[in-house]
């Protein structure tokens, strides 16, 4: 064992081992995740099935074509981080700070369409709560027509749903940024490249519950 | 050590695996979005959620590789998926079964039914 080799800690045998330790731990806090989120997702079952129609009406003032953009947008973003650990594991570094500021840039346009989303609700009275009063009419719509018992239930979900969702895009790209600089500064290779690992495992998961939003709130 | 080695060679998904997941997740959200302009009546939730499912696996056996991984971690994934079906189980169990919930009027939700 290379005594100058300071990405192993001294506890672990090999850097096998280390990697296993790093990536049990990093799915525990996935599951934490997944039960963060999976209150989110139950109370929206709980309302969607106590009014239907309700969720189903109000979710016509949601823009699917954006939903589907940003869906798209995320699951490339996800194939150029499965991407970036092929090729770290390669040791073709030079491509994985590619690949990891294409990611970068596909979780800032996922952030813009965001805010043109909110922005656009926000100016029609489309608020979370009590401050809902829609009004004013886009594509055809009118929404002072959905002004409609237990609709403000329907953009509370929304709003804090894709809102917690967008927080942990923000915290992925400042994770990403960081991983780019270590990329570049040779911190990384295929021997070890946990926090790649570690970082893409996060990503991976915030597709996911991504890919449940999606349908949920914008198509059904 | 012949023990502890034995993981110390990562699992390199081929690019072609990658592309080809990424492939068809893309033409899944088409799916999903065609089959939500249709209208299936009761199976427009379930199918969209079987479609979304059936995406969430697919990143999670191979973008996030838990096919190739150590075994630990898909029984920790399942022990998670597991707590999510307890939770929504028992909690729709309850709400489910609490009778008439549409009331909006003021009189109505302060004077309980007879």
């Amino acid at each position: 064992m290379n005594s100058a080799d300071t990405t192993l800690k001294h506890y672990f045998v090999s850097h096998g081992q280390q990697f296993d330790a790093a990536k049990l731990g990093m799915w525990l806090f996935l599951v934490t995740e997944v039960l963060l989120f999976s209150g989110m997702f139950v109370a929206y079952a709980v309302y969607r099935s106590w009014h239907p129609d309700v969720f189903l009406h109000a979710s016509e003032l949601l823009d699917w074509r954006l939903g589907a953009l940003n869906t798209v947008v995320l699951l490339a973003s996800s194939f150029t981080v499965a991407l970036s650990i092929h090729f770290v594991q390669k040791g073709e570094n030079e491509k994985v700070v590619v690949l990891l500021i294409m990611t970068l840039a596909c979780a800032t346009l996922f952030m813009l369409v965001k805010w043109i989303e909110y922005s656009g609700k926000f100016s029609h009275g489309v608020f979370p709560g009590a401050g809902y009063d829609p009004m004013g009419i886009i594509d055809g719509k009118d929404y002072s027509k959905y002004n409609i018992p237990f609709a403000p239930q329907f953009f509370s979900i929304y709003f804090v749903m894709t809102g917690i969702h967008g927080v942990h895009v923000l915290i992925g790209m400042g994770l990403f940024g960081w991983l780019t600089t270590r990329v570049a500064r040779g911190h990384f290779s295929p021997q070890y490249y946990t926090p790649i690992e570690l970082t893409g495992l996060y990503w991976h998961l915030v597709d996911i519950i991504w890919i449940f939003l999606f349908p949920l709130l914008y198509l059904i | 050590m012949a023990f502890f080695m034995a993981h110390s060679h990562h699992h390199i998904i081929p690019f072609r695996t990658l592309a080809l997941v990424f492939g068809v997740l893309l033409f899944l959200t088409l799916v999903t979005v065609i089959t939500a302009q249709i209208d299936l009546g009761v199976l427009n939730v379930p199918l969209a959620l079987a479609i979304a499912g059936f995406k969430a696996i697919l990143v999670v056996c191979i973008f996030m590789s838990l096919k190739y991984d150590n075994p630990v971690n898909m029984l920790t994934a399942v022990i998670g998926i597991v707590f999510v079906v307890v939770f929504l189980a028992l909690t729709l169990a309850d709400t489910e079964f609490r009778g008439y919930m549409g009331i909006t009027e003021p009189a109505g939700i302060e004077s309980p039914a007879p």
